[in-house]
């Protein structure tokens, strides 16, 4: 937890007198910046004068796992901690985290929580795809980040800046807080910069959706359920069962999917051999092919195919995994 | 005298067959586990792999495991003597003629560097002394990675990891020389120690079939080239591996009873290539380049394949 604390005189729309607090939950694959993203998000609320809190939450999985962070933002101290159960808005990095039950992106969304998702489809198309209640709004910021920053997952400041806008804080507070967080990682002036001008251009395309304060709308008391009596024989059983991992999907972990084109293919099972995740398999004509359940996406095998076979599609629909 | 295989020659004779499963929750683009996954088809499922808590912990997270075989989590510093109690019990019960001597299992030490290199470094001593029959298998991605790439005895010179930063006062990031876990062996006299590398397939299946025929301690020291520690993007995971080698940073050699044989003569391109690639070495060339640091690098390297010339030479 980055603490909470008191900066300049406050100036943004949003963020009421009082113990109103706008909370901004952010999901992101581990590596995509989402908990950088929640440190502009605070820094930026900071510099303007409001209380802000920031600090992240992951497991023991790694880059690619689902992770969270959270930023608070008031005008007068800040009591709550830990986790934000009821969120004012939620920003996903990553589509594919909403059907992802361990991500728990839709826990506490509700008809007036706002709710930013990076994806190429709009509000609306992504409405017809999953059932999310929140005020749907959604911008393709992978592209962006491709196309300004030559790397897929490089979100942190194109995330901040449309939390930014969202909750209405000024677009050079943003600019301030990019500055200051990608600098204490380390990363260079010069792509610093670039990060501004994207994160700028993200500030003005995001549209719009009304973002709540709220006074902690949390659930109410939860009944103690005695568990029933369950034999020994039905908990472990799965464990013993030898490799059961296979079960997972880990689809949700690509942004770029490896699509071979057998015509090129010269059946030389490079691809096989440096597959880290064993999710290339040989067909009985001796050609690979790629179990999508069980691809990453590192594209490795990409890499290693020498007559360039092995060609690569980016991922877009978040069903089609 | 140059080093031939006997057995894997073309990559159609990698099995096919899977003893690491999909579904891991460890990084895309893991070297360490591409290692693991090629040297699991020559060792097959008839396993006990002793962890010591680091990033592989991580695959047998309950209750979910990619392995066929089965799996005894110990401390950092005690998988060593993991595995001699599993091993003694084995023994134990197959003299009490209590388990058939064909439904014995091979009992494999899994470890990162942190534990092989620093921590279970005593542990494995004591281990090699007793003779003990385990295959002990380090994927080696240079730093404590789990719990967020913090510096171990085995991350080379000018390496930035997380207690390593660049700074004014040391700008080239780690100081230290990589620890030669492999001489540390070799003065063990174990019957067999190899470095493998997993863009190297047939030379690491090969090792791992030769090793079965030794009983005793075995060590494979695998190169776990790792997107998430150094910083680079994970397609590139068999390019760093491949650089490694070709600049000689990571020698791939085997010693059979103490005999060191290289099994691949590298290119020895300019290490400026396999450092480049990864964000860990960045500093070493912008904002400015460290020349110095970049040649002290070199002179290591050149160091050591002088010294490996010169014993080939005198025999
Ligand atoms: C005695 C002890 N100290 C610290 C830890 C915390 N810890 C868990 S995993 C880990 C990193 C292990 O590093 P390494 O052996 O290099 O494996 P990697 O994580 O890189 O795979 C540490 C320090 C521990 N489990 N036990
Ligand atoms: S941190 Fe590195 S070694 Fe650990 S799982 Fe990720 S890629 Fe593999």
């Amino acid at each position: 937890m980055a603490g909470a604390a008191r900066g300049a005189e406050p100036s943004s729309t949003n963020i009421k007198e009082g113990p109103a607090v706008i909370s901004v939950r952010f999901h992101g694959r581990g590596g995509q910046g989402a908990k950088t993203a929640s440190r502009i998000l605070g820094t930026a609320a900071f510099s303007e004068g409001f209380t802000a809190q920031d600090s992240p939450i992951y497991g023991a999985e790694r880059r690619g796992a689902p992770v969270s962070a959270f930023t608070r933002i008031a005008k007068g101290p800040i009591r709550e901690r830990g986790i934000i159960i009821c969120p004012s808005l939620v920003v996903v990095a990553d589509a594919s985290l909403i059907g992802d039950p361990a991500a728990r992106v839709i826990e506490g969304i509700d008809e007036r929580t706002a709710v930013f998702v990076n994806s190429p489809l709009t509000g609306e198309q992504l409405h017809t795809r999953i059932s999310l209640p929140g005020r749907l709004t959604t911008l393709d910021l992978t592209e962006v980040a491709v196309r300004e920053l030559g790397k897929r997952s490089a979100l942190s400041a194109l995330l901040g800046a449309v939390a930014g806008r969202l909750v209405g804080l000024r677009s050079e507070s943003i600019d301030h807080a990019v500055a200051q967080e990608l600098a204490d990682l380390g990363v260079d002036a010069s792509i610093i910069q670039r990060n501004q001008t994207a994160a700028r251009h993200c500030y003005e395309a995001v549209s719009l959706v009304p973002v709540e304060t709220s006074v902690h709308r949390g659930p109410g008391p939860t009944p103690l359920r005695v568990p029933a009596y369950e034999p020994p024989t039905r908990g472990t059983a799965r464990i013993t069962a030898g490799p059961n991992s296979a079960i997972r999907s880990v689809s949700g972990w690509r942004t770029y999917r490896p699509v071979l084109r057998p015509d090129l293919c010269n059946g030389c099972w490079l691809c096989f051999a440096n597959c880290p995740e064993g999710a290339i398999t040989i067909k009985p004509d001796g050609k690979p092919a790629v179990y999508y359940p069980h691809c990453k996406g590192c594209l490795d095998c990409v890499e290693v195919c020498p007559t360039d076979a092995m060609t690569v599609e980016r991922e877009t629909d978040v069903t089609n995994k | 005298m140059v080093w031939e295989p006997r057995i894997f020659k073309d990559l159609h004779q990698i099995p096919r067959v899977e003893h690491v499963f999909p579904g891991t929750p460890l990084c895309a683009g893991c070297g360490g586990l591409e290692s693991l996954r090629l040297a699991a088809k020559i060792l097959g499922n008839r396993v006990v792999y002793v962890n010591a808590a680091g990033c592989f912990t991580n695959l047998a997270s309950f209750p979910f495991t990619p392995l066929d075989a089965s799996w005894l989590y110990t401390t950092m510093g005690s998988a060593p003597a993991g595995a001699q109690g599993v091993r003694d019990a084995l023994d134990v019960l197959i003299a009490k003629g209590r388990l058939p001597k064909e439904e014995d299992v091979t009992v494999v030490v899994l470890g990162g560097d942190g534990s092989t290199y620093d921590m279970a470094l005593s542990s494995t001593s004591g281990a090699i002394t007793r003779h003990l029959d385990f295959y002990y298998f380090c994927y080696d991605n240079e730093a404590y990675g789990n719990t967020g790439v913090q510096l171990s005895p085995a991350t080379p010179y000018g390496a930035r990891t997380t207690t390593s930063p660049c700074a004014v006062l040391h700008p080239v990031g780690a100081m230290q020389e990589k620890k030669d876990i492999f001489e540390i062996w070799r003065a063990h006299n174990p019957p067999y120690i190899a470095t493998v590398s997993p863009r190297f397939p047939l030379d690491l299946e090969e090792k791992f079939t030769r090793a079965a025929a030794y009983q005793g301690p075995k060590l494979f020291l695998g190169f776990a080239a790792c997107p998430t520690g150094w910083l680079f993007d994970p397609a590139y995971t068999p390019d760093v591996a491949r650089l490694a080698v070709e600049c000689g940073f990571w020698p791939l050699k085997e010693a059979i009873n103490g005999m060191v044989t290289h099994t691949y003569v590298p290119k020895l391109s300019p290490v400026e290539n396999y450092l480049k690639l990864q964000g860990r070495f960045r500093h070493l060339f912008e904002p400015t380049l460290q020349k110095e640091a970049i040649a002290h690098i070199q002179g290591s390297v050149n160091a050591y394949w002088e010294r490996v010339n010169l014993a080939e030479r005198t025999g």
